[in-house]
């Protein structure tokens, strides 16, 4: 049985502020069973943020440093380290019920296993290092960072950053989830030509909602008013 | 008491780390209210609380990393001895909340006779303070049948005397069988009984003094005298949950043939000797049906299947596993490549694994990789089985007890044949009932037509 999903899909950067408050209202409409599951997928302005394991000399630039490069630093509640969001970045939200007594484990290797099957489709063998961390990875580099929270150990929030065509020059602001060791890339640089945000999100889309059986639709106009996942501005297609 | 642990947030999710305590001991705590916040490599949660009551210990402290599993808390719910028990023993808390508290004590079930009780009944009517209202003023913890009596009580009863710190040892019941009823309490109360309820958290001197309290603390269903009772080893629960998930995750369906083995016996019979004397292994019917089911195997590879994921995996090879039985449970080594082998050979490997079994000294990956499995309860007397499924396995085979048995055998006759019934419990989610009944017919056609005789180099 297909899982009823409405699909948020703003189409251009969205602040990080309203989009997490919109997830946190979702999550507890959901957690209430007053929505059906939700995927948002979204791009955000440069943003860092923080999870609650996050180690703050992890943050290699002051907080003013960062900002004069115009990204804001953000902590939050979700599982992980420091990570960073900007331009070029599918940014992907699902909210999703896993049940009375959901399996974590399984659900992060979902999430990754959507993103390896896109990198398939779009010609890049990516893999999961679960030797190492939850995310995807191009050999050493990390081209997909997950983090994720269960509301109430229930309702799942927060999501995937999959690098498409990001300046990576960023990731130097951070010790990106942690790991002193391990490189970021993105699918444009794998691929050796530019992959941009609106060609990923299709195929992303679609084995996400494979993979999890969900029935996309878009949500009710009301909702889509209400949950503040307006973009700043109108980008071309 | 309700004990909290570390939940499984997957199966692959080992441990987690406390980051935040919602509540402080003390705290009460409604069910389904977030009671702590925990963080497990990538996901955080906020975990509810099972039950409404108080926290009344907090184990394992923030910033701590324990495997699941691990108590972190304690939660006295509603129908335990409010706070100010929480020093009492465990086991008479959960005798205080157990409707039936006389089952789960080793008391006596009918009121014990020097609780006050008589005393209270027996003093005058007219005696202004009776002492029901000195046991109470002495015993300012609400502690309902805290002394082990037997008793049924309603819950409007519990909720009267626990509110009104009424000491309900010393009140006799007017209701069916003693029971305390209602207007009992409350005869008490208009007799000037009882006082405001103790402030959670006030201990309970009174209880040490009581001489029920000191009785020994019971488990719910206690041991027999005589009876053993030993922690689980870890194979032994490393098998329950191994059987248990088969199980819960496989649609097992069961189907069985009868297959005439007399020429089997005779065979092993005639050879035995020889072959002991030959290659020093004894002669079982084991290889003989392993033989007979690799090459099913080959005709029906789904029987060798597996399911991974949403796909399906059918190896080329036959890695079988054998059920051993040993002195710490079961286990099930693999003949690999046992499609590549004779009988000889299959008889050595078996023989060979099953002694390194019993002297625990197989390697973990001879345990680990079958396609397929046999099990042989025969030799035990069992005449049919149903296996549980060794996952991930698609089937696993039966060998049952031989015995001669009348059977109808060509132009009518009856005659005494030495007959096998040979089983495979199988995954319905893999197999069909076609296939699996095709397969057990190659079995049995196999073990009744196969000429043994020559693979067996005696």
């Amino acid at each position: 049985m297909t899982r009823s999903t409405w699909l948020f899909e703003p189409g251009g950067s969205v602040p990080y502020d309203p989009a997490n408050e919109a997830m946190h209202d979702l999550a507890a409409r959901r957690l209430a069973g007053e929505v059906p599951d939700v995927l948002i997928l979204l791009e955000h302005p440069p943003v860092f943020t923080a999870g609650r394991r996050a180690k703050p000399e992890h943050l290699l630039w002051s907080e003013q440093e960062a900002a004069a490069r115009g990204a804001r630093v953000r902590h939050i509640d979700r599982g992980g380290s420091f990570t960073f969001h900007g331009p070029g970045q599918l940014v992907g939200y699902p909210i999703l019920d896993l049940g009375a007594r959901p399996d974590a484990g399984a659900y992060l290797r979902a999430l990754e296993e959507a993103v390896i099957r896109t990198g398939a489709e779009l010609g890049v063998e990516l893999h999961r290092r679960e030797d190492v961390q939850t995310g995807v990875y191009a050999g050493d580099d990390k081209v997909c960072a997950i983090g994720v929270r269960l509301m109430r150990a229930r309702v799942a929030l927060h999501g995937f950053a999959l690098n498409c065509d990001t300046d990576l020059s960023w990731f130097d602001g951070i010790v990106a989830c942690g790991l002193p060791n391990n490189g970021v890339t993105s699918l444009s640089d794998l691929l050796g030509r530019r992959m941009g945000v609106d060609e990923v999100r299709p195929v992303v889309r679609r084995h996400l909602a494979t993979l999890f059986n969900l029935s996309l639709t878009p949500p009710p106009s009301e909702e889509a008013a209400r949950s503040n996942l307006t973009p700043m501005h109108a980008r071309a297609g | 008491m309700t004990s909290i642990q570390m939940p499984q947030l997957g199966e692959t999710i080992v441990e987690g780390t406390i980051l935040k305590w919602l509540k402080s001991e003390g705290d009460s705590v409604e069910r389904d209210e977030p009671l702590f916040e925990i963080s497990t490599d990538k996901v955080d949660t906020e975990v509810p609380s099972p039950v409404a009551g108080t926290v009344t210990r907090i184990i394992v402290a923030e910033g701590e990393t324990v495997p699941v599993g691990t108590e972190l808390a304690e939660i006295a719910s509603g129908e335990d001895a409010p706070a100010g028990s929480s020093d009492a023993p465990a086991g008479a808390a959960a005798a205080s909340s157990a409707p039936l508290a006389s089952e789960a004590g080793s008391g006596p079930s009918t009121p014990t006779p020097d609780q006050g009780a008589d005393d209270a009944s027996s003093a005058p009517a007219s005696a202004p303070t009776p002492v029901a209202s000195a046991g109470a003023g002495s015993a300012p913890g609400p502690l309902p049948d805290r002394g082990g009596r037997s008793q049924i009580l309603s819950p409007l009863v519990r909720k009267l005397a626990q509110e009104h710190a009424i000491d309900l040892s010393t009140i006799e019941g007017t209701g069916t069988g003693g029971r305390i009823t209602k207007s009992d309490v409350m005869s008490v109360m208009a007799q000037g009984g009882g006082q405001a309820a103790a402030p959670a958290g006030a201990p309970a001197p009174a209880a040490v003094s009581s001489p029920a309290a000191v009785a020994p603390p019971s488990v719910g269903r206690a041991a027999a005298q005589g009876d053993t009772v030993e922690p689980m080893s870890h194979i032994r629960k490393a098998i329950a949950s191994h059987m248990l998930a088969s199980v819960n995750e496989t649609a097992r369906a069961w189907t069985t043939v009868e297959v005439n083995v007399d020429h089997l016996v005779k065979l092993r019979d005639r050879a035995k000797d020889a072959f002991l004397a030959t290659h020093g292994v004894k002669l079982t019917y084991l290889p003989f049906v392993v033989r007979a089911t690799i090459d099913a195997l080959k005709a029906y590879p789904t029987v060798n299947s597996r399911i991974d994921g949403e796909n399906v995996v059918t190896p080329r090879a036959v890695h079988m596993g054998v059920a051993v039985s040993y002195d710490a449970g079961l286990i099930v080594p693999v003949i690999r490549d046992a499609d590549a082998m004779n009988s000889v050979g299959i008889a050595r490997a078996i023989v060979d694994l099953a002694a390194r079994a019993r002297a625990h000294q197989l390697t973990p990956d001879e345990v680990q990789g079958a396609t397929f499995t046999i099990t042989n309860p025969g030799p035990y007397g069992s005449l049919v089985s149903v296996p549980i499924i060794s996952q991930p396995n698609a089937g696993i085979l039966s060998l049952d007890a031989i015995q001669k048995r009348p059977v109808v055998v060509e132009h009518d006759a009856i005659a005494v044949r030495s007959m096998v019934y040979v089983s495979m419990s199988w995954d319905h989610r893999l197999l069909d009932g076609e296939v699996a009944t095709r397969f057990l017919a190659r079995v049995k056609h196999n073990l009744e037509s196969w000429d043994f005789a020559e693979d067996l180099g005696v």
